[in-house]
C-alpha cells in the first residue's frame, strides 16, 4: 500500500506520462489538464482510502483512461439531445483498405459518438482486450462486441468521407 | 492470425510535458490535500432560537460536552467523534443570512441520528425534563426509534440497535 507521499515523489516522472495518455487522446490541452488533474487528485483520495495498490506510472495511466471514458460519457449525454444521422442500424462491414491513414484514421475517430469513440480507442488506440473494453464502458462482453462492429462502421464511413475529400 | 487494419491506430503512451504553471498548481494542489475522510470530525450545524437552552439540553440529556462558546450567538458541542455546532441565526455578522435576506430557522424533519444504550430509560429521562416528543418509541427496520425536539424545535433522533442493524465494520 501507498502512502500519499509516494505520488508526490513520483509526481514529475508520472505528470508527463499521465498526460501525455491523454492529451493525443482527446486532443484538447484544456480537457487534457483538467482530466490530469481529476487523475491525480483521484489517485491521491484511493491512497488516503487504502484503496490503491503500490502506485506506479500504469496504475495512473489505468486511472486516467477511466477519467477519459467519463469525460466522453458525460459529452455523450450531451450529444443525446442532438439527433444522430446516418447511424448504420446493422453492423454490415465492408473490407478496410490494406493501409490506413493513420492521422486521417484519428481525425475520423473524434468524429463518432462517445460510445463508439470510447470502444475504439481503447480496443485499437490502447490496446486493451474485448473484456477490459467491457469493463470500462460497464457492459456485457457481447454488448461490447457489438458495438465495436457498429463502431468500425461508423468509423470506416467518416474514414471514407473525410480521406476523399 | 491476420493483422486488424486498425491496429494502426495503435498509439503507444509517449511523454509529454504539460505547461508549468499547469504542473506546479497540480503539485500544491495534491500536496494540500486534507486528512483521509475516515480521520476527519463529522460536522452537523444546527439553527436553535436559544444558545443556552440549547446547550443545556444536549449536554444535560444527551451526552454532549461543550466545546466552545466563544459568543453568544454559537457554541461547539462534541459527543464521540460528532462535533454539532449550534447557531443562532440572524447574529451578529449574520453569516448564514442568504443574499436575498433568507434567515434560516429551526426545525423541518432532518435530523441528526444519536445511538443511546437503553431507549426506554433515555425516553424517561426526556419525558421527566418535559423534552416534546414527536413520536414515542417505535420499531424501526434494524432499530428500535424515538424522535424528539431540541428547544428550538429541531428534531433529534434517537435510536437503538435491534435485530438486523447495520453498521459497516471498522476497516
Amino acid at each position: 500500500m501507498s502512502e500519499p507521499g509516494a505520488l508526490v515523489a513520483l509526481y514529475r516522472e508520472a505528470l508527463p506520462q499521465v498526460y501525455g495518455y491523454l492529451l493525443p487522446r482527446c486532443g484538447s490541452v484544456v480537457i487534457a489538464e483538467d482530466l490530469t488533474a481529476e487523475t491525480f487528485v483521484a489517485a491521491v483520495a484511493a491512497m488516503q482510502q487504502g484503496a490503491a495498490p503500490d502506485v506506479n506510472v500504469a496504475w495512473l495511466i489505468g486511472v486516467a483512461r477511466h477519467k477519459l471514458v467519463d469525460h466522453w460519457r458525460r459529452q455523450g449525454r450531451d450529444e443525446r439531445s442532438r439527433a444522430i444521422v446516418g447511424q448504420p442500424d446493422q453492423a454490415v462491414e465492408d473490407p478496410w483498405d490494406a493501409t490506413l491513414d493513420r492521422a486521417a484514421l484519428h481525425a475520423a475517430l473524434a468524429e463518432l459518438n462517445w460510445s463508439q469513440r470510447a470502444a475504439i480507442t481503447l480496443r485499437y488506440v490502447d490496446g486493451l482486450r474485448v473484456a477490459e473494453v467491457a469493463e470500462h464502458l460497464g457492459r456485457s462482453v457481447h454488448a461490447t462486441e457489438t458495438l465495436l462492429a457498429r463502431a468500425k462502421v461508423a468509423l470506416r464511413r467518416s474514414y471514407r468521407r473525410s480521406h476523399d475529400d | 492470425m491476420t493483422t486488424d487494419p486498425l491496429d494502426a491506430l495503435r498509439l503507444p503512451v509517449l511523454p509529454i510535458e504539460p505547461r508549468p504553471e499547469f504542473a506546479d498548481a497540480l503539485l500544491r494542489r495534491i500536496e494540500a490535500r486534507p486528512g483521509p475522510l475516515d480521520r476527519q470530525t463529522a460536522t452537523i450545524r444546527y439553527f436553535v432560537a436559544d444558545l443556552e437552552a440549547s446547550v443545556d439540553f444536549y449536554c444535560r440529556l444527551l451526552d454532549f460536552e461543550e466545546e466552545l462558546r466563544p459568543s453568544p450567538v454559537f457554541a461547539m458541542l462534541y459527543r464521540g467523534d460528532l462535533r454539532l455546532l449550534l447557531s443562532v441565526p440572524g447574529g451578529a455578522g449574520a453569516v448564514h443570512t442568504l443574499p436575498d435576506g433568507t434567515v434560516p430557522e429551526p426545525g423541518g424533519w432532518n435530523r441528526m441520528t444519536l445511538q443511546v444504550a437503553d431507549l426506554a430509560s433515555t425516553a424517561d429521562s426526556l419525558r421527566r425534563h418535559r423534552v416534546v416528543f414527536r413520536h414515542d418509541i417505535q420499531a424501526g427496520i434494524g432499530v428500535r426509534t424515538l424522535l424528539v425536539e431540541d428547544p428550538s424545535g429541531n428534531p433529534v433522533e434517537l435510536i437503538e440497535p435491534a435485530e438486523g442493524y447495520h453498521e459497516r465494520s471498522n476497516r
